[in-house]
């Protein structure tokens, strides 16, 4: 029996084979959903699908766009927020 | 020959540099230009720029073609064209413009909110003002009577009822327990 913590349905399970040939279960925790818009709802492309402690180990980089609201807006909604912004004062 | 002129003003809406004001210094291509901030004040590098990713604005600088950075650094300074396009969702990118700078058009909101919060306060403070004065004016009362003549004669008067018959049953209950 594995312990109580990993019993759960929710962990995801791998099977791996040992040298030996014994076949073992490996669990992990589920990868977090896709961070989304906040405007549109749509998938934002340059945001990884990791769990947390993946993403700090990476590169600044590559964690979020480098745009401003990037990891926040797509980059449609971020362009309309820049030109709404200048219609503003604009006008 | 591109859309844009030489010497147009425009802000970036595209990439790292979006909301950023930059100036067309030279035409490269049908889709492209070439464009700086310059770096020193609007943080835009001197680069080439795809016209998709700009937006102009009315304003437009005497600049001969291909002019380097401290000729166009000049021209942008007689404009207050720096200061009007703050945008607030991207404030404090231009570095002439300190960090918490709000716009003329951003402000009326700011004055509106402190309005409605100055005169709710202002009644709570007056209050226990109010209840302290009365307090010390209680002692010198009592050493010299003909002083406090009209005014503070009621709240002289009540306080002293208060105090007796607390005091009475204080004296009572332990009689009645024997």
């Amino acid at each position: 029996m594995p312990r109580p913590a990993l019993r759960s349905r929710s962990m995801r399970r791998t099977k791996k084979k040992l040298p030996r040939g014994l076949t073992v279960l490996r669990y992990s925790k589920p990868k977090p959903g896709h961070t989304v818009c906040a405007i549109c709802k749509s998938k934002l492309h340059g945001v990884p699908r990791e769990l947390p402690y993946r993403v700090a180990k990476l590169p600044k980089t590559k964690r979020v766009p480098e745009r401003p609201f990037g990891g926040h807006l797509c980059s449609k909604c971020s362009r309309k927020a820049v030109k709404s912004s200048i219609y503003k004062v604009s006008s | 020959m591109s859309v844009l002129e030489v010497g147009r003003v425009c802000i970036k809406t595209a990439g790292r540099e979006a909301g950023k004001l930059c100036v067309v210094v030279k035409d490269v291509d049908d889709s492209f230009v070439l464009v700086t901030g310059p770096k020193s004040m609007t943080r835009v590098k001197r680069r080439k720029c795809n016209i998709a990713h700009l937006e102009p604005l009315e304003v437009k600088l005497p600049i001969k073609s291909d002019a380097p950075d401290s000729e166009v650094e000049a021209e942008l300074k007689k404009t207050d064209v720096l200061k009007k396009y703050a945008l607030p969702l991207f404030a404090g990118h231009h570095r002439e413009v300190p960090r918490g700078y709000i716009p003329k058009h951003a402000e009326k909101k700011h004055v509106e909110e402190t309005h409605e919060e100055k005169p709710k306060k202002e009644p709570k403070e007056e209050k226990p003002a109010e209840k302290k004065k009365t307090e010390h004016k209680e002692k010198p009362k009592t050493a010299a009577k003909p002083a406090a003549k009209k005014v503070t004669k009621k709240p002289a008067a009540k306080k002293p009822t208060i105090k007796k018959p607390a005091e009475k049953k204080a004296t009572k209950k332990p009689a009645s327990k024997k």
